[in-house]
């Protein structure tokens, strides 16, 4: 157990040292920058699917939002990317509150149609609203990220071009999003989102109110989908509609789905995974004269090997309100003083 | 004295089968009141009419708490469970995936409002809050007898405690009145002798008792008034002796002619 943690500490600071070697690939710090955009969007689908239960194949469209929001804000105003990460999340937030208010009446399968519609209906707003998204020309010439500190010095404006700064934005924000989550999953909400995929009759009868609590958790999971796409657009610098297509919604449910649903942990593995498989997978399908739009042919595969053989993921720890919380370690404690007695009684009779 | 719960009237219509037909009666603030009938008489409808899981086709449902009375038909789950109704289930509906500390934290999710907000900063109302929660779970879970396996999967439960579980967890929302839809089914002789026991003291602990149960014995023992129903109508009220002794009842139970036999 806690050979298990350092291991784990030792390997995230390892990665997280890793741009500031001197030999370090550029390559390698692309890859694994890819791959927390990916964490950050797999920990949000998680709150849907994970927590509350219900499938949502339209995530990439919150993502879309996300990062056209901070593209053009980016472009038509010029304002920081530490404004607009807010701006971005409170954007996502919005349209996952207007489109799940309606629609989360709807049960199971219907529900996962209509949120497979919304994310066709956003390529399609990116692609035809030529006047505000240049439609399939895309968005060039978005600014790099800027940390603007010449309040304190006068030569301190640093924009991000390099690689190596994006790296530690993207881990601040995994960070960040990481936190919540914990947060979220021991705590009331987290709980009545727990009830609600359990059994919703029930969770109703202890006072859960099922409509309220499912939009927040697709207002919130919209949101942090948002902030991907916001670093995803000062990251890259340019945005199309069809980077939002179902492809990418299908690959992290894909990601969550693989590390177990609704254990944050478990996301993150299963972001690696497939951004680490998906590279591997681009190489070897060009050199054997495929496209590499085929390799979501090997995700399909994935998912179905994962629900035949694994149908809980790799983490099968369902998310169940943290045993870290020091209030449950001390109930733990008190529950095995009360019981000691009971046991030494036995003893002494036996 | 204003009854508890006024059922006045209630209807409940299923497309073209009448569940329910104008069923009136009062349950007591203090009582123990038993809902028998054969299967299929309506009784778990009435439940769900009283726990707003079914809005009744026709009829009123009162409640009254701190002296207000409220017409409380066609509200939601969730509203009734405010008010003061909480039930279990015929068919045990735990969150079996949870623990059972979990089970029962959830039912405080009524009596307590830390946000998103809250949860995300850990304000000091939050930790209060949540100390608050895990404590009353406790108090309740130590209630029925459960505390040691707090922190065990609600699915490990033996049948006989998972619905003890059933009972910690809606006595945990502080109601008024208690909707137990047979809780002794599948229970020993053992755990029905606790059991009886254990509605005695949820009754000094404040909270009415409204009963359904297929175990006459039981009924006749804990129940002081017993209201009746067969297919969807009330057909008797009253004591144990009065009902048992009634030709309509017993016509009921065992078929057309046993009340001359
Ligand atoms: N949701 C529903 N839709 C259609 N019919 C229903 C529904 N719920 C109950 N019924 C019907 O209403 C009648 C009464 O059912 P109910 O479950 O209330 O009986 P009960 O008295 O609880 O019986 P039991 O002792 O077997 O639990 C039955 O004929 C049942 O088939
Ligand atoms: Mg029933």
């Amino acid at each position: 157990m806690n050979i298990g943690k350092s291991l784990i500490l030792l390997i995230v600071a390892a990665v997280l040292t890793y741009p500031l070697v001197p030999q370090s690939s550029d390559y390698i710090i692309h890859v694994m920058t890819l791959a927390m955009v990916y964490m950050i969007l797999a920990m949000g689908l998680n709150i849907v699917p994970g927590f509350c239960g219900l499938l949502d194949l339209g995530y990439v469209g919150f993502y879309g939002i996300g990062a056209y929001t901070a593209g053009l804000l980016t472009i038509h105003y010029d304002m920081s990317f530490w404004v607009i990460v807010p701006l971005a999340a409170l954007n996502g937030a919005l349209w996952g509150a207007l489109l799940g208010a309606p629609t989360l009446r709807l049960t199971g399968d219907y529900f996962a149609i209509v949120t497979f519609g919304f994310s066709e209906l956003v390529v399609l707003f990116l692609t035809n609203e030529i006047w505000l998204t240049r439609g399939p020309l895309g968005l060039p010439g978005i600014q790099p990220i800027t940390v603007n500190l010449t309040w304190l010095n006068e030569a301190w404006y640093f924009q991000f071009y390099d690689k190596t700064p994006n790296f530690y934005v993207v881990a601040l924000l995994v960070g960040l999003v990481f936190f919540i989550m914990r947060r979220m999953e021991d705590s009331r909400l987290g709980r009545a989102w727990y009830a609600i995929r359990e059994d919703p009759l029930a969770a109703a009868s202890c006072g859960v109110n099922i409509l309220n609590y499912k939009v927040i958790a697709f207002a919130i999971s919209a949101a942090i989908g948002a902030v991907g796409g916001c670093f995803y657009a000062r990251w890259s610098m340019f945005l199309s509609p069809d980077m939002f297509k179902f492809w990418e919604s299908f690959l992290v449910l894909c990601m969550v789905v693989l590390g177990g649903l609704g254990n944050i942990k478990g996301a993150l593995l299963g972001a690696v995974i497939l951004v680490c498989l998906g590279e591997v997978l681009r190489e070897v399908l060009t050199s054997l004269g495929l496209p590499p739009e085929t390799r979501f042919m090997a995700y399909g595969l994935i998912m179905v090997l994962i629900m035949r053989f694994k149908p809980s993921g790799f983490f099968p720890a369902i998310a169940s309100s943290g045993r870290s919380n020091p209030l449950l370690l001390d109930l733990q404690k008190r529950l095995a003083a009360r019981n000691a007695p009971k046991d030494e009684a036995r003893d002494a009779a036996a | 004295m204003t009854p508890l719960l006024e059922i006045d009237g209630i209807s409940k219509r299923f497309g073209g089968l009448l569940a329910l037909t104008d069923v009136s009666f009062n349950v007591i603030e203090g009582e123990i009141l038993g809902l028998i009938g054969p299967n299929g008489a309506g009784k778990t409808t009435m439940f769900n009419c009283i726990a707003g899981v079914y809005k009744p086709t026709s009829g009123n449902l009162v409640f009254t708490r701190d002296e207000k009375s409220l017409r409380i038909n066609g509200r939601k789950p969730e509203k009734m469970t405010e008010l003061g109704i909480a039930r279990t289930f015929q068919n045990i509906r735990l969150f079996s995936a949870l623990t059972v500390l979990d089970n029962v934290r959830i039912a405080r999710h009524c009596r307590t409002t830390s946000n998103f907000f809250r949860s995300v900063l850990r304000t000091r109302f939050q930790r209060a809050e949540e100390k608050e929660i895990v404590d009353a779970s406790m108090r309740w879970l130590d209630f029925v007898g459960l505390g040691h396996h707090a922190l065990a999967d609600a699915s490990s439960l033996s049948y006989g405690d998972q619905r003890r579980l059933e009972i910690a967890r809606a006595l945990a929302t502080e109601p008024k009145l208690l909707l137990l839809d047979e809780p002794a089914a599948g229970m020993n002789p053992r755990e029905t002798r606790m059991l009886v026991d254990l509605i005695h003291a949820i009754l000094d602990a404040g909270v009415s008792v409204m009963l359904i149960e297929h175990d006459m014995k039981l009924v006749m023992k804990i129940c002081k008034r017993l209201v009746v129903l067969d297919h969807g109508t009330l057909i008797a009220e009253g004591g144990p002796k009065e009902v048992r002794e009634n030709p309509q009842v017993i016509e009921a139970y065992l078929g057309r002619g046993a009340a001359h036999a």
